[in-house]
């Protein structure tokens, strides 16, 4: 019986990776810009779109370079995200900057409806074929979801820990007062951290995509769970965020044991609803920041 | 004409359905964008007592008072969250009570909806039904504006005022500021609870994707495009909106293209909405004060 | 004249915090700025800084009108300033906080060798180098935030209340680092709320009042004044 359990938390190590890297995008912005963006889902939906608009007929790459237009793309998109929209409702009230991105959303998941329709769409390569350790049965593309979360967690890692342009970074999201003082360049950090969090979403979405299907839906559902693992780890803490996210991934799996699976939704909801009321700086929180 | 007869009241039940989150979200600076759920909870009581033999109005007053009860469910834990965590949560919850529309099969009959809910026998479905119905809804959308424009006229509108711009001026004016937000949001909650049940009534079949994120955002998009905490502004935003919406069918599109229709609208919304924080966040109609200073 | 502000008059909002404010500070010299709660001195400063452009009056440094430059700006060429409050960022291990303090300077080696001098001054912020900043005491967060002027070597360093919140001892050890700051090379302005500490190493003062110039003199004779002692030296 335990190789049915087993099962279960590999399936939730792999879905969990793809939280993590859509919920340490979501940290990254809310670290240093201070609010939840709701349009990221629409990052991991354009991005797995683009892809396959990138390797279907007439363009037809490969996937492993359709990736590359796919991933440009989605960092222009979320650059744009900031220079028209949020970058200009900075100093407002975070409720407006919240409903623009309620509208941000709105606005490019009708724009995917438009462009590819509400249909399921779906990458035909034979990349599903699966290897067997013992009882537990994995996919090629699923080691290939977790194998990316690592490297792009490591690059990051790097990033954040041994370059002054990373360092910055976290001297931003710890006080951005402190930082202009400093002579931090705020243009620079800002797009390091759009860059990181459309290429975050964006390869999330592919592989999410080529792991199961494409829909329009597919970056809000992914939102709710990524936002349920930035409040996990502690609201712009990244390395949090990426415990947040494997932590959902194995609950949820885990849960279909127990409880029916149409209600798998419901483990991220009522945890985004219990920790927002109890501890909304999460079980690593500790005020702002990006760790 | 049957036609306008049904945009109208469309839009009236929006009307009363954008009021009320108006008297939380204008008046009392309380984002709840969970708001639908008591929309949602205001149809499915009704059409469901009403379904089981319960007397119409009964069946409606009871849905109201249920709507209003979940609004207090609600409001009791998620008061003390600051503005945005305070929007997230009040979302989520409407997600779950989604969720369970659509899985509470024996209850809801899940996805397949609630079809052939009963209306008032003297109002029926044949030819006059409309014009009755119009005439009900009318006087319901009448009511709530004159009802809502008593109670934000009120003191204790004025209170509701003092909360949305100073939380802690309020406090140290000794009110209870806890207490009247929950009043505000279970007052808000059987608003829209009258409208949910109007709605189930008139179209006589519900189903849980009648009440998902997108009409919060619809409904947000009424109040914010027409004006937060002024009377007519949710108003006149969701008629502005619903004839749009319904405009559209008049203007003919061949067939290739129809499908276009809905992303195209979804896209303008989302546009809208984005515009009206950029650039008018107080809305068409803005609430006309001397030094206000501008919160969206 | 190092500095020089000619009737500056400055605030946040409607109501200027600052009217007419007049001073200089000469190379060489440590100005110390004391004056009751409310009176606008870190207004000053932060005018000064860079952080609030003044509505009338001009901040002219080494001879050039810097009113309209940026922090950083100001930075550049030698006007650096150390907030008060949270002025390290406690996320950061020490050595990155020097790293992110000297930004300004541009220039990997300059930074490497100017971060060894740091901890060779210093050997408790050498000692704790890998540590968060979080982990350090109030004393030795204000020896970090202060490091920032052993690193740029600025000509002209504000000090936003070097002593808050922190212990008589240790406000003793820190304002000997701002004498040695000052005899290596750099000039001070600071403004203290502890106007006995502050005045005692300072070469002159001014005192401010709600908003404007009250008194000034050489730190002994404010020391010494009758009205200074009464109002801020508690008699």
């Amino acid at each position: 019986m335990t190789g049915y359990y087993t099962q279960l938390i590999v399936n939730g190590i792999v879905a969990g990776s793809i939280y993590a890297l859509f919920a340490v995008g979501l940290a990254m912005v809310y670290g240093v810009f201070k609010f939840i963006n709701f349009s990221h889902g629409e990052l991991i939906t354009w991005g797995g779109y683009l892809a396959l608009m990138f390797s279907s007929p007439p363009i037809a790459l490969p996937l492993y370079l359709a990736v590359i237009p796919a991933l440009l793309l989605t960092v222009g998109i979320g650059l744009a995200q900031d220079c028209f929209v949020f970058r200009p409702l900075r100093q407002s009230n975070p409720i407006s900057i919240l409903i623009a991105s309620i509208g941000l959303s709105y606005l490019l998941r009708n724009g995917i409806r438009l462009f590819w329709g509400s249909d399921l769409q779906s990458f035909n390569l034979p990349l599903s074929t699966g290897i067997i350790f013992g009882d537990i049965y994995i996919t090629r593309i699923q080691i290939l979801m977790v194998l990316s979360a690592l490297l792009f967690f490591s690059i990051l890692y790097f990033l954040l820990t041994r370059t002054l342009l990373g360092k910055s970074l976290r001297a931003v999201s710890d006080n951005i007062e402190l930082s202009s003082i400093m002579g931090i360049n705020m243009r620079k950090v800002t797009w390091t951290i759009w860059i990181l969090a459309s290429v975050f979403a964006g390869s999330g979405g592919i592989l999410l995509a080529l792991d199961t299907s494409l829909d329009p839906m597919m970056g809000m559902n992914s939102l709710i769970k990524a936002f349920a693992a930035v409040l996990l780890g502690g609201a712009g803490n990244i390395w949090g965020a990426l415990v947040g996210g494997l932590f959902i991934g194995i609950t949820e799996n885990l849960s279909v044991a127990f409880i029916s699976p149409d209600y798998k939704d419901f483990i991220s909801y009522g945890l985004i609803f219990i920790l927002l009321l109890i501890k909304p700086r999460g079980f690593f929180g500790i005020a702002g920041g990006v760790r | 004409m049957d036609y306008l007869y049904h945009i109208l009241i469309i839009a009236l039940i929006y009307s009363i359905f954008a009021q009320s989150l108006n008297l939380e979200l204008g008046f009392t600076g309380l984002y709840n964008f969970g708001h639908i759920a008591f929309f949602g909870i205001g149809a499915y009581a009704s059409a469901l007592l009403s379904l089981s033999g319960v007397p119409i109005p009964v069946a409606a007053l009871i849905a109201i008072g249920l709507a209003g009860i979940a609004g207090a469910f609600l409001a009791l834990p998620t008061l003390r969250l600051s503005g945005d965590y305070f929007g997230i949560a009040t979302l989520v919850f409407a997600e779950m009570v989604h969720l369970l529309f659509l899985n509470e099969r024996d209850i809801t009959r899940g996805p397949m909806g609630l079809p052939n809910i009963p209306r008032p026998d003297w109002i029926g479905t044949g030819v006059t039904s409309l014009p009755l119905l119009l005439a009900v809804v009318f006087f319901a959308a009448a009511v709530t504006f004159i009802l809502l424009r008593i109670i934000t006229n009120s003191p204790f509108g004025r209170s509701l005022k003092v909360i949305r711009e100073d939380e802690f001026v309020a406090q140290a004016l000794g009110k209870n500021t806890f207490l009247i937000k929950t009043k505000a949001i279970v007052t808000g909650s059987a608003f829209a609870g009258l409208a949910g049940v109007l709605w189930a009534h008139y179209i006589t079949y519900i189903s849980p994707s009648d009440f998902t994120l997108q009409e919060t955002i619809l409904v947000l998009l009424c109040i914010v495009l027409g004006g937060k905490g002024t009377h007519w502004g949710p108003v006149i935003g969701a008629f502005s909106i619903i004839f749009f919406a319904e405009f559209i069918r008049f203007i003919p599109i061949p067939s290739e293209y129809t499908r276009f229709v809905a992303p195209l609208q979804g896209m303008i919304y989302g546009f809208i909405l984005v515009i009206m924080m950029l650039k008018r966040p107080q809305g068409l109609i803005s609430e006309s004060r001397g030094q206000r200073t501008t919160n969206a | 004249m190092l500095l020089k502000l000619d009737g500056i008059t400055a605030g946040y909002g409607r109501e200027p915090v600052l009217t007419d404010i007049s001073m200089h500070v000469e190379q060489g010299e440590i100005i110390c700025i004391i004056g009751p709660n409310g009176a606008g001195k870190s207004t000053a400063l932060r005018t000064i800084a860079g952080q609030l452009i003044p509505t009338r009056g001009e901040v002219r440094f080494k001879e050039k009108n810097i009113s309209a430059m940026s922090i950083a700006q100001r930075g550049e060429r030698g006007l650096v300033f150390i907030p008060q409050g949270m002025n390290i960022f406690p996320n950061l291990t020490i050595i990155e906080n020097l790293e992110v303090a000297g930004t300004l300077l541009n220039d990997k080696h300059k930074l490497s060798h100017a971060i060894k001098e740091v901890l060779e001054k210093y050997p408790v912020l050498n000692k704790k180098q890998h540590s968060f900043a979080r982990e350090l005491s109030g004393g030795e967060r204000q020896l970090l935030a202060l490091s920032r002027s052993i690193l740029l070597k600025p000509d002209l360093v504000l000090l936003d209340e070097p002593s808050l919140g922190l212990a008589p001892i240790v406000v003793d050890m820190i304002f000997d680092q701002i004498i040695e700051i000052g005899k290596s090379g750099s000039s001070v302005l600071l403004v203290e709320q502890n106007a006995r500490k502050g005045l005692s190493i300072s070469h002159r003062g001014y005192v401010l009042e709600l908003g404007r110039n009250r008194l000034t003199g050489t730190g002994q004779e404010l020391l010494e004044s009758d009205e200074v002692r009464q109002l801020y030296l508690g008699g």
